[in-house]
């Protein structure tokens, strides 16, 4: 009995829940990927290059990645803020407060893209008062930076606080101990221990930003070279049927969505293995 | 100690590269906001169309402009434009979207505005040919060979037969098309109840509704349904682009529609009053009309539309004048007809 043989044949055994798994995957997943990027080089490479030259697609996909970046870097601050106050302070209504700031998640994207013009556009409760003054926050980039932060908003939460909760408290208590201010301990006791979260949180944030229709179809204006996003290039183009333009922009966003995942994994997994 | 040293150096590398390619991406998405990046100032127009202008505007008339208004001024003119269904876009408006010039498909989303205080009256009246720039008969398209032998809009009441249909919620073009169901059949019989039998056969065979009628015919090349009715500029842009998959039949009589330009005045920067005068008057000109000509559109100067081999003939056309103008019909046939009579019959 040599110790060679048992692990490969638990190994074998174990083959089964994986084909299983990628049966059921294929029509689920994996073949709609493959017909995006099939579409996409259905003309071969020059008119897939030509569709991603086209200068509607070029300021769609800066436009998303821009977007995403500052939805990205507000959400991370605000996302970290709330999740510190929600975690170590006690007040009456932090229960509800914590089921309000979680509540994106399950509202249909479409409900915040009309809820945003109602406050906000010129017919709206606040955007009634700002119009005559000229500022329009609906339809231009700002309006769809504030339909992605409240979209997003979540996701930073999620990934930050559960950290936070079960961070010892011991260590803050013995930085007060010595003396550190709440900054300080902030500073160098707590965020160090936050670093994963902070990076998996953030980059979550930019791929739902990135990929986000429903809310941005409304408050956009859907206006090219102004303030139309990739996927509402994508849906645009493949209205119009030009589903090669479509899928050559859809290619670039699930590649993009594809290595940030994959950078996600790899920094959960080195951070687990640190911490362990 | 050294051995350490160089673990550490191998493992940031990949790390390294990370943001290496981060600050790749955020280079180059945020290259033409950079103050070297940034082309020379610009003047822009904002222009919102109905579904079916994407190409002619995009490819033909704004870049023809932009050629003339550059040989005339020296100045280069952007356009910031979105095209969508007729009743999307003038809900749009309403909401607040900052657009200059809207070309709509029926004159009776220019009324909302105008309802809704957007606009102070029918301005779009004092503008060349009432506001209409251009205009389409509305045709029936059958899958290639016609295997149902459809030959006008009465074989479209059959049972069996599935319509893909724009909807008329927000769809200007649907609109047009319950126009020339209904239409046609009051033209040939005399009988407003044939005309009514003649829209509920057809209603009855809807099985898709799509938001635009650019929507709908995107639906129809999917594979969906046996018939599509559509402007007939829909099908001779695609057919002058080899890319028709169908066969196009024309009814003995339908509707041309005729599309309704409107400035909203609110919008427009009184600097850039110059530039929208000249671009509204540009559409009505010879160039431009044989640009929509080209693009499959009919001209507002029928003289122009002989340049377009691919148009057919019918053999009775009317507009929606004949059967009293918009604010008439909408009342008398899109409501009390196809919305409170067709429409419960159909879903009961």
């Amino acid at each position: 009995m040599t110790p060679a043989i048992r692990p490969r044949r638990a190994a074998r055994a174990s083959r089964l829940p994986i084909f299983l798994l990628l049966a059921v995957l294929l029509p689920l997943l994996l073949m709609p990927l493959a017909a995006v990027f099939i579409f996409a080089g259905r003309g071969g490479l020059p008119a897939f290059q030509q569709a991603l030259s086209n200068p509607d697609a070029q300021f769609a996909i800066r436009f998303s990645l821009l977007i995403a970046l500052g939805t990205a870097l507000v959400n991370g601050v605000l996302g970290t803020l709330a999740a510190y106050v929600l975690s170590k302070y006690r007040f009456r209504g932090r229960e509800a407060l914590t089921v309000i700031v979680n509540l994106p998640v399950a509202i249909p994207t479409v409900v915040v893209g009309t809820s945003l013009l109602l406050l906000w556009g010129p017919i709206g409760l606040l955007g009634r008062f700002l119009d005559p003054l000229g500022i329009q926050p609906m339809f231009a980039p700002l309006g769809v930076l504030l339909a992605h932060l409240f979209v997003t908003f979540p996701y930073m939460l999620g990934a930050v606080k559960p950290v936070l909760d079960e961070l010892e408290v011991t260590y803050e208590e013995a930085a007060y101990t010595i003396g550190a201010s709440r900054w300080q301990t902030f500073r160098y006791v707590i965020l160090p221990a936050l670093r994963g979260g902070l990076f998996s949180g953030t980059l979550l944030t930019f791929a739902h930003s990135l990929g986000e229709f429903g809310a941005t179809v409304l408050v956009s204006g859907n206006l090219r070279l102004r303030t139309q996003t990739a996927p509402l290039f994508i849906f645009a183009q493949f209205e119009a049927g030009n589903i090669e333009n479509a899928n050559a922009v859809a290619a670039v966003l699930a590649t993009l969505s594809f290595l940030l995942f994959f950078t996600l994994l790899r920094i959960t997994r080195r951070e687990r293995q640190e911490g362990a | 100690m050294h051995r350490f040293g160089r673990m550490e150096a191998l493992r940031s590398l990949p790390a390294a590269l990370l943001w290496l390619t981060a600050a790749a991406i955020v280079l180059y998405a945020a290259w033409p906001w950079l103050p070297w990046g940034r082309g020379k100032t610009v003047r822009t127009i904002v222009f919102y169309g109905f579904s079916i202008l994407g190409e002619v505007m995009n490819e033909g008339v704004f870049p023809a402009f932009q050629a003339e208004w550059q040989a005339r001024t020296g100045e280069h003119v952007e356009f910031v434009s979105s095209f969508a269904g007729s009743g999307t876009i003038t809900n749009q408006l309403i909401m607040g979207v900052p657009a200059d010039v809207a070309l709509l498909s029926v004159e009776i989303d220019a009324l909302r505005l105008v309802t809704a205080g957007l606009l102070p009256g029918p301005t779009w009246r004092d503008l060349p040919n009432a506001g209409v720039v251009n205009r389409t008969p509305f045709v029936i398209l059958v899958r290639p060979g016609n295997p149902l032998g459809i030959r006008d809009y009465p074989d479209l009441t059959r049972p069996g037969i599935g319509i893909v249909h724009p909807d008329p919620l927000t769809s200007g073009g649907a609109q047009w098309a319950i126009l020339g169901e209904y239409g046609s059949a009051l033209r040939q019989t005399g009988s407003p109840d044939a005309a009514h039998d003649q829209l509920l056969g057809i209603w009855r065979n809807v099985v898709a509704q799509a938001a635009s009628a650019r929507g709908a015919r995107t639906q129809f090349e999917s594979g969906f349904g046996d018939v599509l009715i559509t402007y007939e500029q829909e099908i001779i842009s695609d057919q002058a682009r080899g890319r028709l998959i169908g066969q196009i039949v024309y009814p003995r009589s339908t509707i041309f529609s005729e599309h309704t330009l409107v400035v909203i005045e609110r919008n427009v920067d009184p600097q850039e009053r110059d530039l929208i005068d000249a671009f509204v008057e540009f559409l009505w000109s010879p160039q431009a009309q044989r640009l929509f000509v080209e693009y499959g559109f009919r001209s507002i100067d029928p003289t122009n539309d002989g340049a377009n081999p691919l148009f057919g003939t019918i053999a009775d056309p009317f507009l929606v004048s004949d059967l009293g103008g918009w604010e008439r019909v909408k009342v008398r046939i899109i409501d009390d007809i196809w919305r409170d009579r067709v429409l419960p019959e159909v879903n009961p």
